[in-house]
């Protein structure tokens, strides 16, 4: 059954005695007072740590950024219950640039580069709630991690493709300076050569840079490959959780997210009986 | 030869006027997203308290100009709390009637706080007249050219190289992703309040010096918003020079065809320009490739 592989999400992502950067602790969130998108959410993030929040489209990924970053207010969302804890505190009641400020900070689904704005300028608005000299500092960093991004910084953002927009968003995530950043479907509709250098960058954010990060993806596959642990979300809730590798290795997911399976392939109808038989279909 | 330049003159001079209201519709529009119909009333609010300052406290022009300033930014920067910002996030729509309200209470507390006659605005300058080879100028008509200019430079200067510039442009184009980045969106929006309010109360101050104050004022906003679109809503630059073409083209109009075709030509001159640029001669046109 699924509910015996799910783990205590506390104690299997904190390292012993050490809170995790990020916590979102039985989180329920409501929409519009009415419709429930999340139910009792509990995710870690370790400091230092590649987490994958994996699941399909209407899962609830997106919602749980939005609430991380103090924007759920903007489509009159609300957190009902629960809290979200970084750093040791609850930070679910501060608006968005205090988060920001704090390093918490996150790349959103579709990448929404300014499109009037030149790449520079671009990034100058990542680099907002830094000083001149930090903001300067930053970009020599941004640049020399994306040179295609120098070799185009006076041209209009929104003329350049959809592997460059994400370099740029980015890049403009990362003028902020976080400490956690969030990356919401960042292979969304690019070529699997692009996808490998984006993940690339997102390792080297961990290693090179000491970044947290939380992956958040549909491609469950590119995420396991480099996170070290993951939560997959079925409408609203944590139905499975577990370090990548034992992810990777769990028939469920192999089915249902990995695309493999031991007995061929299965038509839809089948799909959906097996969805019931597991009760993940609600 | 002569009467045509001073038609010329006389038609920047009103066309200054109109620009400058119609930058402040465009500050408000390129950072919000909206039209904000009271513009032509908080243009007139300003230049009764720039009014009222010359008759009560000093006539000095630097006093009713400092004065007229710090009112203009006060009551933009009310208006937006008080009205604008519990309707952020409502749908367009019902934010830009509460703008028609608001401009209906402003035109109306005119008569309550004021009175119904005109009145002249006299700081002592502006109506002076300087000639040049025969032709009579003004000393307001040159003011207000120059201020527009200056103005146009500035703020062109303060869009294009400073953070508090481009974050306005970023705020107008995807407001939640701004916030993403720490820029406070509420912030942007009082500086553009604060910040149309003081342009076009400039213009209201101009037209009060050449012209006369009165309860009827407010239809400058009627004149400048054709002059916004013109120039492309979301061009602050374009609705400057928008209003200089209005103004030239209403007063050549009015000077060689007839006094008939002043109040026609410039929305004629519109109709023909939006046929084939719709998105108005400095606008932007939206990127499809996003």
């Amino acid at each position: 059954m699924l509910t015996a592989d799910r783990e205590n999400t506390a104690d299997a992502a904190a390292t012993p005695g050490h809170a995790p950067l990020l916590e979102f602790r039985n989180v329920r969130i409501v929409y519009d007072n009415a419709i429930e998108a999340i139910r009792d959410v509990s995710i870690a993030v370790p400091e230092g740590g590649i987490v994958a929040l994996l699941g399909s489209n209407g899962a609830g990924k997106s919602t749980l950024l939005k609430a991380m970053s103090g924007i759920l207010y903007t489509e009159e969302g609300e957190i009902e219950s629960g809290a979200i804890r970084f750093q040791n505190e609850d930070v679910h009641h501060l608006p968005p640039d205090v988060l920001v400020r704090r390093g918490l900070v996150q790349v959103p689904e579709g990448r929404r580069v300014f499109p009037a704005l030149t790449i520079d300028e671009n990034l100058q608005m990542g680099g907002y709630t830094r000083t001149a000299a930090e903001a300067r500092e930053r970009r020599d960093k941004v640049f020399a991690l994306f040179p295609r991004l120098f070799e185009r910084r006076d041209q209009i953002a929104g003329y350049m493709s959809g592997g460059e927009q994400q370099m740029l968003a980015i890049g403009r995530a990362l003028m902020t300076d976080p400490v956690l950043l969030a990356l919401d479907e960042p292979s969304l509709g690019l070529a699997p050569l692009i996808i490998d250098r984006i993940y690339e960058v997102i390792l080297r954010l961990r290693d090179e840079m000491k970044m947290t990060v939380l992956l958040v993806e549909q491609n469950a596959q590119r995420a396991l490959d480099i996170a070290d642990y993951g939560y997959i979300l079925e409408t609203g809730r944590v139905v499975l959780d577990g370090t990548a590798g034992k992810l990777t290795a769990n028939e469920d997911v192999q089915e249902f997210y990995l695309g493999i399976s031991a007995t061929g392939r299965k038509s839809l109808r089948e799909v959906k009986h097996y969805k019931r038989r597991k009760r993940w279909l609600s | 030869m002569q009467y045509f330049v001073q038609l010329l003159i006389s038609g920047l001079a009103i066309g200054a006027i109109y620009g400058l209201i119609a930058m402040g519709f465009a500050v408000i529009y390129k950072s919000t997203g909206l039209v904000n119909f009271a513009q032509g009333e908080m243009t007139m609010i300003v230049a009764y308290i720039a009014w009222t300052v010359s008759t009560t406290v000093s006539g000095n022009i630097f006093v009713v100009s400092l004065a007229a300033i710090l009112a203009a930014v006060v009551l933009g920067l009310v208006i937006e709390r008080v009205v604008m910002r519990p309707m952020l996030g409502e749908p367009v729509f019902a934010t830009v009637m509460v703008t028609i309200g608001l401009a209906v209470i402003l035109r109306s507390s005119i008569n309550f706080i004021w009175d119904a006659y005109p009145h002249g605005l006299d700081v002592g300058v502006g109506r002076g007249i300087v000639r040049v080879g025969g032709i009579g100028v003004r000393t307001g008509q040159i003011a207000v050219i120059t201020t527009l200019l200056l103005l146009l430079a500035a703020i062109w200067a303060f869009f294009r190289y400073s953070k508090t510039g481009v974050a306005m442009r970023a705020v107008a184009a995807d407001d939640r992703t701004a916030l993403l980045m720490g820029i406070s969106a509420t912030k942007v929006h009082a500086l553009a309040w604060a910040a149309s309010s003081v342009i076009a109360g400039i213009g209201g101050v101009f037209f009060a010096l050449s012209y006369d104050l009165s309860p009827a004022m407010f239809q400058l906003g009627l004149k400048a918003f054709p002059a916004t679109i013109l120039g492309g809503l979301d061009a602050v630059i374009g609705s400057g020079v928008g209003g200089l073409l209005i103004g030239l083209t209403e007063n050549l109009a009015g000077g060689y065809i007839s006094s008939g075709m002043k109040e026609v030509a410039g929305f004629a001159m519109i109709i023909v320009v939006l046929m084939i640029r719709p998105f108005g001669l400095f606008g932007e046109r939206d990127i499809e490739r996003v």
